[in-house]
Protein backbone atom coordinates (compact mmCIF):
# COMPACT_ATOMS: atom_id res chain seq x y z
CA UNK A 1 0.00 0.00 0.00
CA UNK A 2 2.68 2.43 0.96
CA UNK A 3 4.70 1.73 -2.15
CA UNK A 4 1.72 2.39 -4.40
CA UNK A 5 0.92 5.70 -2.74
CA UNK A 6 4.50 6.78 -3.24
CA UNK A 7 4.51 5.91 -6.92
CA UNK A 8 1.19 7.56 -7.66
CA UNK A 9 2.22 10.76 -5.93
CA UNK A 10 5.57 10.91 -7.72
CA UNK A 11 3.88 10.05 -10.98
CA UNK A 12 1.42 12.92 -10.50
CA UNK A 13 4.22 15.26 -9.59
CA UNK A 14 6.22 14.47 -12.72
CA UNK A 15 3.12 14.49 -14.90
CA UNK A 16 2.28 17.92 -13.59
CA UNK A 17 5.81 19.20 -14.22
CA UNK A 18 5.69 17.76 -17.73
CA UNK A 19 2.33 19.41 -18.35
CA UNK A 20 3.64 22.78 -17.19
CA UNK A 21 6.77 22.46 -19.34
CA UNK A 22 4.74 21.37 -22.37
CA UNK A 23 2.29 24.22 -22.08
CA UNK A 24 5.01 26.84 -21.65
CA UNK A 25 6.85 25.31 -24.60
CA UNK A 26 3.61 25.48 -26.57
CA UNK A 27 3.00 29.11 -25.66
CA UNK A 28 6.56 30.28 -26.27
CA UNK A 29 7.76 27.87 -28.95
CA UNK A 30 4.73 27.05 -31.06
CA UNK A 31 2.66 30.18 -30.65
CA UNK A 32 5.78 32.35 -30.93
CA UNK A 33 4.65 34.60 -28.16
CA UNK A 34 7.53 36.82 -27.21
CA UNK A 35 7.41 38.27 -23.75
CA UNK A 36 9.53 41.28 -24.66
CA UNK A 37 7.26 42.14 -27.55
CA UNK A 38 4.56 42.93 -25.03
CA UNK A 39 6.57 45.96 -24.07
CA UNK A 40 7.31 47.16 -27.60
CA UNK A 41 6.90 50.84 -28.30
CA UNK A 42 3.53 50.46 -29.99
CA UNK A 43 2.08 48.37 -27.22
CA UNK A 44 3.24 50.79 -24.57
CA UNK A 45 1.66 53.61 -26.55
CA UNK A 46 -1.61 51.67 -26.85
CA UNK A 47 -1.61 50.73 -23.21
CA UNK A 48 -0.92 54.25 -22.02
CA UNK A 49 -3.66 55.58 -24.31
CA UNK A 50 -6.05 52.97 -22.92
CA UNK A 51 -5.28 53.75 -19.30
CA UNK A 52 -5.40 57.49 -19.94
CA UNK A 53 -8.81 56.86 -21.46
CA UNK A 54 -9.90 54.93 -18.37
CA UNK A 55 -8.96 57.81 -16.10
CA UNK A 56 -10.54 60.32 -18.45
CA UNK A 57 -7.39 62.30 -19.24
CA UNK A 58 -8.13 64.86 -21.96
CA UNK A 59 -11.78 63.94 -22.43
CA UNK A 60 -14.77 66.22 -22.45
CA UNK A 61 -17.40 64.00 -20.89
CA UNK A 62 -16.14 62.15 -17.89
CA UNK A 63 -18.71 59.62 -16.80
CA UNK A 64 -17.56 59.14 -13.24
CA UNK A 65 -17.87 62.86 -12.53
CA UNK A 66 -21.35 63.01 -13.98
CA UNK A 67 -24.37 62.73 -11.74
CA UNK A 68 -26.73 61.19 -14.29
CA UNK A 69 -24.36 58.40 -15.18
CA UNK A 70 -23.89 57.63 -11.49
CA UNK A 71 -27.63 57.25 -10.99
CA UNK A 72 -27.83 55.09 -14.12
CA UNK A 73 -24.98 52.95 -12.86
CA UNK A 74 -26.79 52.66 -9.55
CA UNK A 75 -29.91 51.20 -11.17
CA UNK A 76 -27.68 48.78 -13.07
CA UNK A 77 -26.01 47.81 -9.82
CA UNK A 78 -29.39 47.06 -8.23
CA UNK A 79 -30.32 45.03 -11.31
CA UNK A 80 -27.11 43.04 -11.01
CA UNK A 81 -27.79 42.41 -7.34
CA UNK A 82 -31.29 41.18 -8.20
CA UNK A 83 -29.86 38.92 -10.88
CA UNK A 84 -27.41 37.33 -8.45
CA UNK A 85 -30.07 36.78 -5.78
CA UNK A 86 -32.45 35.32 -8.33
CA UNK A 87 -29.73 33.01 -9.62
CA UNK A 88 -28.82 31.68 -6.20
CA UNK A 89 -32.54 31.36 -5.40
CA UNK A 90 -33.25 29.27 -8.48
CA UNK A 91 -30.28 27.03 -7.95
CA UNK A 92 -31.12 26.59 -4.26
CA UNK A 93 -34.69 25.57 -5.09
CA UNK A 94 -33.57 23.01 -7.67
CA UNK A 95 -30.84 21.82 -5.35
CA UNK A 96 -33.34 21.22 -2.51
CA UNK A 97 -35.59 19.27 -4.84
CA UNK A 98 -32.81 16.96 -5.97
CA UNK A 99 -30.31 16.77 -3.13
CA UNK A 100 -31.94 14.05 -1.03
CA UNK A 101 -31.90 11.26 -3.66
CA UNK A 102 -28.45 12.42 -4.75
CA UNK A 103 -26.83 11.45 -1.46
CA UNK A 104 -25.12 8.08 -1.51
CA UNK A 105 -26.44 7.03 1.90
CA UNK A 106 -30.01 7.69 0.77
CA UNK A 107 -29.49 5.71 -2.42
CA UNK A 108 -28.19 2.61 -0.66
CA UNK A 109 -30.88 2.87 2.00
CA UNK A 110 -28.72 3.25 5.12
CA UNK A 111 -30.31 6.56 5.94
CA UNK A 112 -33.98 5.86 5.33
CA UNK A 113 -33.90 2.12 6.07
CA UNK A 114 -35.72 1.28 2.86
CA UNK A 115 -34.01 -0.22 -0.13
CA UNK A 116 -35.58 0.26 -3.51
CA UNK A 117 -33.94 -0.59 -6.81
CA UNK A 118 -34.94 2.65 -8.48
CA UNK A 119 -33.06 4.70 -5.86
CA UNK A 120 -29.78 3.97 -7.59
CA UNK A 121 -31.20 4.94 -10.98
CA UNK A 122 -32.42 8.27 -9.63
CA UNK A 123 -29.09 8.75 -7.86
CA UNK A 124 -27.16 8.16 -11.08
CA UNK A 125 -29.37 10.42 -13.16
CA UNK A 126 -29.16 13.30 -10.71
CA UNK A 127 -25.40 12.93 -10.29
CA UNK A 128 -24.92 12.95 -14.08
CA UNK A 129 -27.02 16.10 -14.33
CA UNK A 130 -24.84 17.70 -11.61
CA UNK A 131 -21.66 16.87 -13.50
CA UNK A 132 -23.18 18.11 -16.72
CA UNK A 133 -24.35 21.38 -15.27
CA UNK A 134 -21.14 22.24 -13.49
CA UNK A 135 -18.79 21.25 -16.30
CA UNK A 136 -20.30 23.84 -18.65
CA UNK A 137 -19.17 27.37 -17.75
CA UNK A 138 -21.83 29.97 -17.04
CA UNK A 139 -20.83 32.00 -20.07
CA UNK A 140 -21.59 29.09 -22.40
CA UNK A 141 -24.90 28.51 -20.65
CA UNK A 142 -25.65 32.21 -21.11
CA UNK A 143 -24.77 32.09 -24.80
CA UNK A 144 -27.23 29.23 -25.25
CA UNK A 145 -29.98 30.64 -23.01
CA UNK A 146 -29.93 33.99 -24.77
CA UNK A 147 -31.19 32.23 -27.89
CA UNK A 148 -34.34 31.29 -26.03
CA UNK A 149 -35.12 34.17 -23.66
CA UNK A 150 -35.38 37.89 -24.23
CA UNK A 151 -32.32 39.85 -23.11
CA UNK A 152 -32.60 40.99 -19.52
CA UNK A 153 -31.69 39.79 -16.09
CA UNK A 154 -33.78 36.62 -16.29
CA UNK A 155 -31.62 34.74 -18.84
CA UNK A 156 -28.52 35.80 -16.91
CA UNK A 157 -30.00 34.48 -13.69
CA UNK A 158 -31.00 31.22 -15.37
CA UNK A 159 -27.55 30.73 -16.87
CA UNK A 160 -25.87 31.38 -13.52
CA UNK A 161 -28.34 29.07 -11.79
CA UNK A 162 -27.75 26.28 -14.31
CA UNK A 163 -24.02 26.30 -13.65
CA UNK A 164 -24.23 26.70 -9.90
CA UNK A 165 -26.93 24.15 -9.21
CA UNK A 166 -24.50 21.35 -10.08
CA UNK A 167 -21.84 22.70 -7.76
CA UNK A 168 -24.29 23.37 -4.92
CA UNK A 169 -25.88 19.98 -5.39
CA UNK A 170 -22.57 18.17 -5.24
CA UNK A 171 -21.39 20.09 -2.16
CA UNK A 172 -24.69 19.66 -0.32
CA UNK A 173 -25.08 15.99 -1.19
CA UNK A 174 -21.67 15.47 0.40
CA UNK A 175 -22.92 17.25 3.52
CA UNK A 176 -25.86 14.83 3.75
CA UNK A 177 -23.50 11.90 3.25
CA UNK A 178 -21.46 13.10 6.22
CA UNK A 179 -24.37 13.60 8.63
CA UNK A 180 -25.02 11.39 11.61
CA UNK A 181 -27.62 8.93 10.29
CA UNK A 182 -29.02 7.74 13.63
CA UNK A 183 -31.63 10.48 14.32
CA UNK A 184 -32.85 10.29 10.74
CA UNK A 185 -33.15 6.52 10.82
CA UNK A 186 -35.17 6.89 13.96
CA UNK A 187 -37.58 9.18 12.16
CA UNK A 188 -37.80 6.80 9.22
CA UNK A 189 -38.55 3.82 11.40
CA UNK A 190 -41.25 5.83 13.16
CA UNK A 191 -43.00 6.05 9.81
CA UNK A 192 -42.10 9.52 8.62
CA UNK A 193 -42.62 10.22 4.93
CA UNK A 194 -40.03 11.64 2.64
CA UNK A 195 -41.09 15.26 3.17
CA UNK A 196 -41.18 14.75 6.92
CA UNK A 197 -37.72 13.23 6.93
CA UNK A 198 -36.51 16.24 4.98
CA UNK A 199 -38.21 18.80 7.24
CA UNK A 200 -37.50 17.30 10.66
CA UNK A 201 -34.49 15.09 10.15
CA UNK A 202 -32.20 16.27 7.44
CA UNK A 203 -32.77 20.01 7.28
CA UNK A 204 -32.08 20.94 10.91
CA UNK A 205 -28.74 19.13 10.90
CA UNK A 206 -27.47 20.24 7.52
CA UNK A 207 -28.94 23.71 7.21
CA UNK A 208 -26.03 25.66 8.71
CA UNK A 209 -23.59 23.92 6.39
CA UNK A 210 -25.93 24.44 3.42
CA UNK A 211 -26.20 28.13 4.23
CA UNK A 212 -22.44 28.47 4.26
CA UNK A 213 -22.19 26.89 0.85
CA UNK A 214 -25.08 28.93 -0.53
CA UNK A 215 -23.52 32.15 0.65
CA UNK A 216 -20.15 31.11 -0.70
CA UNK A 217 -21.67 30.40 -4.11
CA UNK A 218 -23.59 33.66 -3.94
CA UNK A 219 -20.31 35.49 -3.53
CA UNK A 220 -18.93 33.69 -6.59
CA UNK A 221 -22.11 34.40 -8.56
CA UNK A 222 -21.81 38.08 -7.71
CA UNK A 223 -18.40 38.04 -9.32
CA UNK A 224 -19.63 36.24 -12.45
CA UNK A 225 -22.71 38.40 -13.05
CA UNK A 226 -20.53 40.75 -15.06
CA UNK A 227 -19.48 37.90 -17.32
CA UNK A 228 -22.93 36.68 -18.28
CA UNK A 229 -23.81 40.30 -18.95
CA UNK A 230 -21.28 40.30 -21.78
CA UNK A 231 -23.53 38.20 -23.97
CA UNK A 232 -26.56 40.38 -23.34
CA UNK A 233 -27.91 39.04 -20.09
CA UNK A 234 -28.40 42.41 -18.46
CA UNK A 235 -26.88 44.25 -15.55
CA UNK A 236 -23.47 45.84 -15.29
CA UNK A 237 -21.83 43.41 -17.68
CA UNK A 238 -24.04 44.30 -20.62
CA UNK A 239 -23.36 47.99 -20.16
CA UNK A 240 -19.67 47.23 -19.76
CA UNK A 241 -19.67 45.45 -23.11
CA UNK A 242 -21.53 48.31 -24.78
CA UNK A 243 -19.18 50.97 -23.42
CA UNK A 244 -16.25 48.85 -24.51
CA UNK A 245 -17.60 48.70 -28.07
CA UNK A 246 -18.29 52.45 -28.13
CA UNK A 247 -14.87 53.20 -26.60
CA UNK A 248 -16.50 55.10 -23.74
CA UNK A 249 -13.58 54.44 -21.45
CA UNK A 250 -14.64 56.63 -18.55
CA UNK A 251 -17.93 54.73 -18.33
CA UNK A 252 -15.93 51.53 -18.02
CA UNK A 253 -14.13 52.98 -15.03
CA UNK A 254 -17.45 53.92 -13.44
CA UNK A 255 -18.90 50.46 -14.04
CA UNK A 256 -15.78 48.79 -12.69
CA UNK A 257 -16.04 50.90 -9.53
CA UNK A 258 -19.67 49.82 -9.04
CA UNK A 259 -18.73 46.20 -9.71
CA UNK A 260 -15.87 46.31 -7.22
CA UNK A 261 -18.14 47.79 -4.56
CA UNK A 262 -20.69 45.02 -5.12
CA UNK A 263 -18.04 42.31 -4.96
CA UNK A 264 -16.51 43.72 -1.79
CA UNK A 265 -19.94 43.95 -0.13
CA UNK A 266 -20.71 40.34 -1.13
CA UNK A 267 -17.35 39.26 0.20
CA UNK A 268 -17.96 41.02 3.49
CA UNK A 269 -21.49 39.65 3.96
CA UNK A 270 -20.47 36.11 3.16
CA UNK A 271 -17.47 36.30 5.50
CA UNK A 272 -19.50 37.75 8.38
CA UNK A 273 -22.43 35.41 7.99
CA UNK A 274 -20.12 32.43 7.84
CA UNK A 275 -18.94 33.49 11.26
CA UNK A 276 -22.57 33.91 12.35
CA UNK A 277 -23.65 30.50 11.08
CA UNK A 278 -20.76 28.77 12.81
CA UNK B 1 -19.99 33.53 19.87
CA UNK B 2 -23.60 33.75 18.82
CA UNK B 3 -25.46 30.51 18.96
CA UNK B 4 -27.46 29.62 15.89
CA UNK B 5 -30.67 28.50 17.50
CA UNK B 6 -33.95 27.59 15.86
CA UNK B 7 -35.55 30.99 16.25
CA UNK B 8 -32.76 32.88 14.57
CA UNK B 9 -32.67 30.35 11.81
CA UNK B 10 -36.35 30.91 11.07
CA UNK B 11 -35.88 34.67 10.94
CA UNK B 12 -32.90 34.29 8.65
CA UNK B 13 -34.75 31.90 6.34
CA UNK B 14 -37.71 34.25 6.13
CA UNK B 15 -35.40 37.15 5.37
CA UNK B 16 -33.64 35.23 2.60
CA UNK B 17 -36.98 34.19 1.08
CA UNK B 18 -38.16 37.81 1.09
CA UNK B 19 -34.91 38.83 -0.59
CA UNK B 20 -35.49 36.23 -3.28
CA UNK B 21 -39.07 37.40 -3.79
CA UNK B 22 -37.83 40.97 -4.14
CA UNK B 23 -35.39 39.91 -6.81
CA UNK B 24 -38.20 38.38 -8.85
CA UNK B 25 -39.79 41.81 -9.19
CA UNK B 26 -36.81 42.85 -11.28
CA UNK B 27 -38.16 40.91 -14.25
CA UNK B 28 -40.83 42.26 -16.51
CA UNK B 29 -43.13 39.22 -16.51
CA UNK B 30 -46.08 40.83 -18.33
CA UNK B 31 -44.45 41.19 -21.71
CA UNK B 32 -43.39 37.57 -21.80
CA UNK B 33 -39.89 36.42 -21.07
CA UNK B 34 -39.23 34.35 -24.16
CA UNK B 35 -38.60 35.36 -27.72
CA UNK B 36 -41.71 34.95 -29.84
CA UNK B 37 -39.92 32.11 -31.62
CA UNK B 38 -38.04 31.01 -28.55
CA UNK B 39 -39.37 27.47 -28.42
CA UNK B 40 -38.02 26.54 -31.86
CA UNK B 41 -34.31 27.13 -31.16
CA UNK B 42 -34.72 25.62 -27.71
CA UNK B 43 -36.02 22.39 -29.19
CA UNK B 44 -33.29 22.41 -31.85
CA UNK B 45 -30.53 22.95 -29.28
CA UNK B 46 -31.96 20.21 -27.12
CA UNK B 47 -32.24 17.81 -30.04
CA UNK B 48 -28.66 18.55 -31.11
CA UNK B 49 -27.51 17.44 -27.68
CA UNK B 50 -28.01 13.81 -28.69
CA UNK B 51 -26.54 14.16 -32.17
CA UNK B 52 -23.17 15.90 -31.74
CA UNK B 53 -21.20 16.44 -34.94
CA UNK B 54 -18.50 13.77 -34.94
CA UNK B 55 -16.97 14.35 -38.38
CA UNK B 56 -13.19 14.10 -38.54
CA UNK B 57 -12.22 17.74 -39.03
CA UNK B 58 -14.48 18.86 -36.20
CA UNK B 59 -12.93 16.23 -33.92
CA UNK B 60 -9.40 17.35 -34.86
CA UNK B 61 -10.37 20.96 -34.27
CA UNK B 62 -11.89 20.01 -30.92
CA UNK B 63 -8.74 18.16 -29.83
CA UNK B 64 -6.53 21.06 -30.88
CA UNK B 65 -8.61 23.61 -29.05
CA UNK B 66 -8.83 21.36 -25.97
CA UNK B 67 -5.04 21.31 -25.87
CA UNK B 68 -4.92 25.09 -26.28
CA UNK B 69 -7.37 25.46 -23.40
CA UNK B 70 -5.41 23.07 -21.22
CA UNK B 71 -2.08 24.72 -22.07
CA UNK B 72 -3.32 28.20 -21.18
CA UNK B 73 -4.84 26.89 -17.97
CA UNK B 74 -1.65 25.09 -16.95
CA UNK B 75 0.63 27.99 -17.78
CA UNK B 76 -1.66 30.42 -15.99
CA UNK B 77 -1.97 28.12 -13.00
CA UNK B 78 1.82 27.71 -12.66
CA UNK B 79 2.23 31.48 -12.58
CA UNK B 80 -0.67 31.78 -10.16
CA UNK B 81 0.95 29.23 -7.86
CA UNK B 82 4.19 31.23 -7.74
CA UNK B 83 2.30 34.45 -7.09
CA UNK B 84 0.16 32.80 -4.44
CA UNK B 85 3.10 31.26 -2.61
CA UNK B 86 5.00 34.55 -2.44
CA UNK B 87 2.12 36.88 -1.60
CA UNK B 88 0.26 34.29 0.46
CA UNK B 89 3.22 33.67 2.77
CA UNK B 90 3.74 37.41 3.12
CA UNK B 91 0.02 37.92 3.79
CA UNK B 92 -0.01 35.29 6.53
CA UNK B 93 2.36 37.53 8.48
CA UNK B 94 4.58 34.74 9.81
CA UNK B 95 7.67 36.47 8.47
CA UNK B 96 7.04 39.71 10.34
CA UNK B 97 9.09 40.41 13.43
CA UNK B 98 6.94 42.48 15.77
CA UNK B 99 3.25 42.52 16.43
CA UNK B 100 2.83 45.90 14.79
CA UNK B 101 4.65 45.11 11.56
CA UNK B 102 2.74 41.84 11.46
CA UNK B 103 -0.60 43.65 11.40
CA UNK B 104 0.59 46.04 8.71
CA UNK B 105 1.98 43.24 6.60
CA UNK B 106 -1.16 41.15 6.93
CA UNK B 107 -3.43 44.06 6.12
CA UNK B 108 -1.55 45.35 3.10
CA UNK B 109 -0.86 42.00 1.43
CA UNK B 110 -4.36 40.73 2.10
CA UNK B 111 -5.60 43.91 0.46
CA UNK B 112 -3.46 43.16 -2.60
CA UNK B 113 -4.85 39.61 -2.76
CA UNK B 114 -8.39 40.92 -2.36
CA UNK B 115 -7.95 43.29 -5.25
CA UNK B 116 -6.45 40.57 -7.44
CA UNK B 117 -9.38 38.24 -6.97
CA UNK B 118 -12.14 40.85 -6.88
CA UNK B 119 -12.04 41.33 -10.64
CA UNK B 120 -13.20 38.38 -12.70
CA UNK B 121 -10.66 36.74 -15.00
CA UNK B 122 -12.62 37.65 -18.10
CA UNK B 123 -12.49 41.33 -17.19
CA UNK B 124 -8.75 41.03 -16.61
CA UNK B 125 -8.47 39.36 -20.02
CA UNK B 126 -10.36 42.19 -21.57
CA UNK B 127 -8.18 44.81 -19.95
CA UNK B 128 -5.03 42.98 -21.06
CA UNK B 129 -6.22 42.52 -24.62
CA UNK B 130 -7.22 46.16 -24.82
CA UNK B 131 -3.83 47.26 -23.60
CA UNK B 132 -1.46 44.87 -25.33
CA UNK B 133 -3.25 43.02 -28.06
CA UNK B 134 -4.21 39.42 -28.71
CA UNK B 135 -1.19 37.72 -27.18
CA UNK B 136 -1.34 34.37 -25.36
CA UNK B 137 0.19 36.21 -22.42
CA UNK B 138 -3.03 38.16 -22.09
CA UNK B 139 -4.86 34.89 -21.37
CA UNK B 140 -2.13 33.57 -19.09
CA UNK B 141 -1.86 36.73 -17.00
CA UNK B 142 -5.61 37.12 -16.90
CA UNK B 143 -5.81 33.63 -15.38
CA UNK B 144 -2.79 34.01 -13.14
CA UNK B 145 -3.88 37.19 -11.38
CA UNK B 146 -7.31 36.24 -9.99
CA UNK B 147 -6.30 32.64 -9.33
CA UNK B 148 -3.14 33.86 -7.60
CA UNK B 149 -5.38 36.03 -5.45
CA UNK B 150 -7.73 33.19 -4.49
CA UNK B 151 -4.96 30.66 -3.88
CA UNK B 152 -2.86 33.19 -1.96
CA UNK B 153 -5.71 34.05 0.35
CA UNK B 154 -6.47 30.40 1.07
CA UNK B 155 -2.75 29.65 1.59
CA UNK B 156 -2.51 32.53 4.05
CA UNK B 157 -5.56 31.24 5.94
CA UNK B 158 -4.11 27.73 6.03
CA UNK B 159 -0.77 28.96 7.37
CA UNK B 160 -2.55 30.99 10.03
CA UNK B 161 -4.54 27.93 11.10
CA UNK B 162 -1.42 25.86 11.81
CA UNK B 163 -1.36 24.85 15.50
CA UNK B 164 1.00 26.91 17.61
CA UNK B 165 2.78 24.14 19.51
CA UNK B 166 5.15 22.73 16.85
CA UNK B 167 6.14 26.25 15.86
CA UNK B 168 6.84 27.17 19.47
CA UNK B 169 8.96 24.04 19.77
CA UNK B 170 10.92 25.03 16.70
CA UNK B 171 11.39 28.54 18.04
CA UNK B 172 12.61 27.15 21.35
CA UNK B 173 15.40 25.33 19.54
CA UNK B 174 16.50 28.64 18.08
CA UNK B 175 15.03 28.49 14.57
CA UNK B 176 14.83 31.76 12.69
CA UNK B 177 11.57 32.96 11.17
CA UNK B 178 12.56 31.65 7.75
CA UNK B 179 13.47 28.26 9.20
CA UNK B 180 10.14 28.19 11.04
CA UNK B 181 8.44 28.76 7.72
CA UNK B 182 10.28 26.04 5.84
CA UNK B 183 10.39 23.40 8.57
CA UNK B 184 7.26 24.26 10.56
CA UNK B 185 4.50 25.94 8.59
CA UNK B 186 4.98 24.71 5.03
CA UNK B 187 5.30 20.94 5.73
CA UNK B 188 2.15 20.96 7.84
CA UNK B 189 0.00 22.67 5.22
CA UNK B 190 1.55 21.04 2.14
CA UNK B 191 -1.17 18.44 1.58
CA UNK B 192 -4.11 20.78 1.91
CA UNK B 193 -2.33 23.25 -0.36
CA UNK B 194 -1.92 20.60 -3.05
CA UNK B 195 -5.51 19.44 -2.88
CA UNK B 196 -6.86 22.99 -3.02
CA UNK B 197 -4.59 23.80 -5.96
CA UNK B 198 -5.89 20.76 -7.82
CA UNK B 199 -9.47 21.87 -7.19
CA UNK B 200 -8.66 25.31 -8.52
CA UNK B 201 -6.90 23.79 -11.52
CA UNK B 202 -10.20 22.28 -12.58
CA UNK B 203 -11.81 25.71 -12.33
CA UNK B 204 -8.91 27.22 -14.28
CA UNK B 205 -9.59 24.88 -17.19
CA UNK B 206 -13.18 26.06 -17.31
CA UNK B 207 -12.11 29.69 -17.10
CA UNK B 208 -9.52 29.26 -19.79
CA UNK B 209 -12.24 27.85 -22.02
CA UNK B 210 -14.29 31.02 -21.68
CA UNK B 211 -11.27 33.26 -22.35
CA UNK B 212 -12.48 32.71 -25.88
CA UNK B 213 -14.83 35.53 -25.53
CA UNK B 214 -12.16 38.16 -26.03
CA UNK B 215 -10.83 36.25 -29.06
CA UNK B 216 -8.02 34.26 -27.47
CA UNK B 217 -8.87 30.89 -28.98
CA UNK B 218 -9.62 27.58 -27.32
CA UNK B 219 -12.78 25.56 -26.81
CA UNK B 220 -15.01 28.47 -25.86
CA UNK B 221 -14.03 30.37 -28.97
CA UNK B 222 -15.11 27.42 -31.12
CA UNK B 223 -18.36 27.15 -29.17
CA UNK B 224 -19.05 30.79 -29.82
CA UNK B 225 -18.25 30.51 -33.54
CA UNK B 226 -20.50 27.47 -33.96
CA UNK B 227 -23.31 29.12 -32.02
CA UNK B 228 -23.10 32.17 -34.25
CA UNK B 229 -23.32 29.91 -37.30
CA UNK B 230 -26.28 28.12 -35.66
CA UNK B 231 -24.43 24.77 -35.92
CA UNK B 232 -25.82 23.40 -32.67
CA UNK B 233 -24.44 19.91 -33.24
CA UNK B 234 -20.87 21.28 -33.38
CA UNK B 235 -21.53 23.28 -30.21
CA UNK B 236 -22.35 20.09 -28.35
CA UNK B 237 -19.22 18.35 -29.65
CA UNK B 238 -17.05 21.08 -28.16
CA UNK B 239 -19.07 21.11 -24.96
CA UNK B 240 -18.60 17.34 -24.59
CA UNK B 241 -14.86 17.78 -25.03
CA UNK B 242 -14.87 20.43 -22.31
CA UNK B 243 -16.85 18.13 -20.01
CA UNK B 244 -14.40 15.27 -20.62
CA UNK B 245 -11.45 17.55 -19.87
CA UNK B 246 -13.02 18.74 -16.63
CA UNK B 247 -13.97 15.22 -15.55
CA UNK B 248 -10.44 13.93 -16.23
CA UNK B 249 -8.88 16.61 -14.06
CA UNK B 250 -11.54 16.12 -11.41
CA UNK B 251 -10.80 12.40 -11.33
CA UNK B 252 -7.07 13.00 -11.12
CA UNK B 253 -7.44 15.40 -8.22
CA UNK B 254 -9.84 13.03 -6.43
CA UNK B 255 -7.33 10.20 -6.72
CA UNK B 256 -4.56 12.44 -5.48
CA UNK B 257 -6.63 13.61 -2.53
CA UNK B 258 -7.51 10.05 -1.56
CA UNK B 259 -3.89 8.93 -1.69
CA UNK B 260 -2.68 11.85 0.35
CA UNK B 261 -5.14 11.20 3.13
CA UNK B 262 -3.87 7.66 3.63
Amino acid sequence: MKKRKFTFLTFSFYAFLLLIAASWYFVIGVKNASFLELFSKENVAYASKFFKGLFGVGQEEIAFLNRDSWSYAFTLTIETLQMSIMAIGFSTIVMFLTVIPAARNVADGTLTLSRKWYRWVVFGLIRISYIFSRAIPELVWAMIIIFIFKPGILPGAIALALHNFGILGKLCAEVIEDTDSRPIRNLASAGAGRAQILMYGVLPTVLPQFLTYILYRWEVIMRTTIVVGFVGAGGLGQEFKLSMSFFHYTEITLLLICYLILVIIADFISEKSRFFVK
Amino acid sequence: MLSFDLHKRKVLTLFLLLLFAWSLFGVNWQEGVMHSSGIGPAAEIFAAMFTPDLSLDILILAIESSWLTLAYATAGMSLALILALIIGILASGVLASGKRSRTYMKGSFRGVLGFMRAIHELVWAWLFVASFGLSPYAAIFALAIPYGGILGRIFADMINDVPEEPILALKATGASRLQCLFYGYLPSVKNSMISYTMYRYECAVRSSAIMSFVGLGGLGYQIQLSLNDLHYDEVWTFIYFLIILVILIDGWSNMLRKRMQL
